[in-house]
């Protein structure tokens, strides 16, 4: 396992300059930041989903806020990105509040039809709202002014950037599930009532784990933006931005840690290749296949790959034990 | 009077509202299950409707009826290949499975059909009648009709007959139903069924008023978790009211503030919902 | 007294489960809790765990009124309870079940764990500490219960029907277990079917019939109570009795 680990982090590093010498590099290059960011958004909503079992089905909601902002700012008042990064966390947070204060007092499945509701809401509004580019949307910089635009021709600056903040991201998600919130999260997802009766404050710790998943969404929705250098009502608060921040971390295995890793090393290439191969009509075909997946996952595998895995070792271990007792 | 004629055609299309969300609710009530794919349920019977009425002809009837079959047809086997089993299992699944049934039936629907509107073929129902000085669609008139009958028909199949006091049981304690003799599967089948023919039929009566596409599932999906919120948790007659609300809402902002604003301000009124009054219309804290 | 009821009712609609009951119990104390099906002692056990807002009367634990409380507050006051079907977290290993309820004395993580593993110990659940809670039998679930509570340092345990269904090895080993969480000073109200159980193990009994307390006494006169056999056994048996 260490040596596993080992290979895969050294891969993960080293990734960008072992397919400099291909023939796709720019291509691969560019693919491999994609991962990383789905990656990120993934194991944001993981946290909310995955963890706490609070299933968000809007949360492209705080991807799109944090992807706004930082062009608004840039737009409106010249400013550097970045500067707008802080700002979406900040937005990000009022619409988590007003999402989770009044659904998480409730028992039944408020909280996802609430975030599909305010997600909607969002993206119509934004579409109709001329201060932000309508249903156009808006441009980040052409050329950058300075390093602090973080404009790059290049993919690989983007990709080492989407790297440290995916493993902050897994750090803060490896200290959580350590700690008491971890446990309760882990907890109150299990049973409610037993939780509550052991003390466990349910509303509050639903509360931090949503704010905690929205503030890395809207960082992950910023870096989209500052990569891309375009935002636009659909591409920032669509429900298919949703659905692939499900889809990746269900995949591979939502309450994992690596899970949305995983399922984002494989999905991201998987989209691209379909799209490829089907053409202008191929995207239809990609989200008919998500949705199958989907299925399949909610109605045979809900822990993902990571779990699968688990199983097929767990059934390994069995079957080697019967035969040495057979011998 | 164009005040009196906003009115009358949101309570026409709020009857609408009523009778699919009723079927949301009934499922909600029984079995503690939101279906995320209930508007795609809706947009698959307007396409029903479409094919039945291009292929074999006749009137909204048949091609109501058959909206109807085949929906609740649909609806009972999703519970038999999907739902029965999810339900044991954690809650991520539940919400999964018809989450992700929704984007499988909408992209399907894309690819099958094109993403264009379409309308109906002109059927026999067509015209305005001039009601005291108000004009009123036809079609929107019947629709309104006809589904505001059917919700009522559903809420005293649920209260008055045999079958929907089992339905009731059920949803009330399984388990004792169980054991006095009723099959819970059966009957959580049948609701299915009975759910996505609402659904269905609703969406053909739409048809004939209003043009659509694959993409319209979504907002009526999002219309029915307003209206059954509004009209509490499990109450056919709540949704049935609230429906008629949340149909007239939609009217007056669409004339007070502009078409776009019409779902906004019901989404708004949801999130205001949650917030101060949860239990709906004719719940109890 | 360190929790007292008093004239607690709770009604679903129009039908009283719980008809105004009272209860006294002093810190230190063992009270069993009987009587038949439906008589309303688990909702009135609910109540006092505050899993269910009474309808009427109040409840207060060592001074504090707790009838309105959530049941998190009720935990942390010190109230804990188990489940009569037990609820354990399923895919959570069972020292980390414990540790959920370690959590709440000791927030850092290595206290809980030490906590966790002391009551782990205790319990003698330490041979399958790892394991997921799913694989564990009922007893095994309804012990995980127990430890899980107990690592939340209560001073009041409720116990719903902790003993049922367990073997009689099983029932003495529960005992004995319970014997032991009583001699670290924790005070217990027992919900038990089981007769040998409330005889050997409470001082006091209190027996409920259709939502009222109506008989309270030690458990040899309470078992020998004409209108207790009458609830029990139906009319005519309790004259008989005299």
């Amino acid at each position: 396992m260490r040596w596993a680990s080992l290979a895969v982090a050294a891969a993960l590093l080293l990734y960008p300059w072992l397919v400099a010498g291909t023939d796709s590099a720019a291509f691969l290059q560019d693919m491999g930041a994609l991962v990383l960011l789905a990656a990120i958004g993934a194991s944001a909503w993981n946290i909310i989903g995955g963890y706490a079992g609070q299933i968000s089905v809007g949360h492209a909601m705080f991807f799109g806020v944090g992807a706004y902002l930082p062009l608004i700012v840039y737009t409106q008042w010249q400013l550097p990105p970045l500067a707008g990064v802080p700002l979406g966390i900040a937005v990000s947070l009022v619409l988590a509040l007003v999402v989770g204060v009044p659904t998480f007092r409730l028992v039944g499945h408020y909280f996802s039809m609430a975030t599909i509701a305010v997600a909607e809401l969002v993206r119509i509004v934004m579409g109709n709202w001329d201060f932000v580019g309508a249903a156009i949307g808006i441009m980040g910089p052409a050329t950058p002014r300075g390093w602090w635009d973080l404009i790059f021709r290049s993919a690989v600056p983007y990709y080492y950037i989407f790297l440290v903040v995916l493993a902050v991201l897994l750090a803060v998600t490896w200290q959580m599930q350590r700690s008491r919130l971890g446990y309760y999260l882990r907890a109150l997802r299990a049973g409610e009532r037993a939780a509550r009766s052991l003390g466990v404050p349910v509303r509050r710790y639903k509360l931090y784990a949503l704010m905690l998943s929205a503030t890395f969404t809207s960082l992950a929705g910023s870096l989209y933006a500052l990569k891309t250098g375009f935002i636009d009502p659909d591409s920032g608060f669509g429900i298919l931005v949703s659905v692939q921040m499900i889809i990746t971390a269900a995949l591979g295995g939502a309450g994992t840690l690596f899970g949305p890793l995983i399922g984002a090393v494989i999905l991201v290439p998987l989209q691209t290749a379909t799209n490829t191969w089907f053409g202008g009509g191929g995207s239809g075909l990609t989200y008919i296949i998500y949705g199958g997946i989907i299925v399949l996952i909610a109605r045979f595998e809900p822990g993902g790959l990571v779990e699968l895995w688990h199983r097929l070792a767990a059934l390994r271990l069995q079957r080697r034990g019967a035969k040495r007792h057979a011998a | 009077m164009v005040l009196l004629q906003i009115i009358a055609g949101g309570l026409l299309l709020g009857a609408v509202y009523a009778l699919f969300s009723s079927g949301l609710t009934l499922i909600w009530g029984m079995m503690n299950f939101i279906n995320f794919a209930h508007g795609e349920f809706v947009m698959l019977g307007m396409y029903v409707a479409l094919l039945v009425l291009t292929w074999i002809g006749g009137g909204p009837g048949v091609f109501g009826l058959a909206a109807a079959l085949g929906l609740f047809i649909l609806g009972a086997a999703i519970y038999f290949l999907l739902i029965r089993q999810v339900m044991r299992g954690p809650m991520l699944a539940q919400i999964l499975s018809t989450f992700g049934l929704a984007l499988l039936l909408r992209y399907a629907a894309f690819w099958m059909f094109s993403p264009n509107f379409v309308t109906l073929p002109p059927t026999v129902l067509s015209g305005t009648v001039n009601l005291h000085g108000i004009l009123l669609g036809v079609p929107q008139l019947v629709a309104g009709l006809v589904a505001g009958l059917l919700a009522l028909a559903m809420h005293l199949l649920l209260t008055r007959t045999a079958i929907g006091s089992q339905l009731l049981a059920v949803a009330e304690d399984r388990h004792a139903a169980m054991l006095m003799g009723i099959r819970p599967d059966r009957m959580q089948a049948l609701a299915w069924g009975l759910s996505a023919a609402s659904a269905g039929i609703a969406g053909a009566l739409m048809a004939l008023s209003y043009p659509f596409s694959p993409s319209v599932g979504e907002t009526f999906a999002l219309t029915a978790f307003v209206v059954v919120t509004m009209g509490g948790f499990g109450s056919v007659p709540g949704a049935m009211l609230a429906g008629l609300i949340v149909g007239l809402i939609q009217a007056l902002s669409a004339y007070y503030f502009g078409p776009i604003y019409k779902d906004v301000i019901v989404y708004a009124l949801f999130v205001a919902l949650l917030w101060f009054r949860p239990q709906g219309l004719l719940g109890t804290a | 007294m360190l929790l007292e009821a008093q004239n607690v009712v709770k009604a679903f609609g129009s039908f009283k489960a719980v008809a105004g009951a009272d209860l006294a119990v002093a810190e230190g104390e063992i009270v069993g809790l009987i009587g038949p099906n439906g008589a309303g002692k688990s909702t009135f056990f609910n109540c006092i765990a505050g899993d269910l807002r009474p309808t009427g009367g109040r409840i207060l634990f060592d001074g504090s009124d707790v009838t309105d409380a959530p049941p998190e507050k009720h935990a942390r006051l010190g109230i804990g309870r188990t489940f009569q079907v037990p609820a354990t977290f399923e895919d959570m290993t069972i020292l980390e079940n414990v540790m959920v309820g370690a959590f709440l004395r000791h927030p850092g993580r290595g206290e809980a764990r030490d906590r966790a593993l002391h009551v782990v110990e205790m319990t003698g659940l330490k041979e399958q500490a790892h394991l997921r809670a799913r694989s564990l039998g009922t007893p095994g679930r309804k012990r995980l219960e127990i430890a899980r509570v107990l690592a939340s340092r209560p001073r009041l345990m409720l116990l719903d029907e902790a003993l049922a269904g367990l073997t009689p090895a099983e029932i003495q080993r529960a005992m004995d277990l319970v014997r032991e969480i009583h001699g670290l000073g924790i005070t217990l109200v027992i919900v038990e079917h089981i007769m040998e159980v409330i005889l050997t193990l409470a001082r006091r009994v209190l027996v409920f019939n259709q939502g009222h307390i109506i008989a309270s006494g030690s458990p040899r006169d309470v078992v020998n109570d004409p209108a207790v056999i009458e609830a029990y056994l139906g009319r005519g048996h309790g004259r008989k009795a005299q």
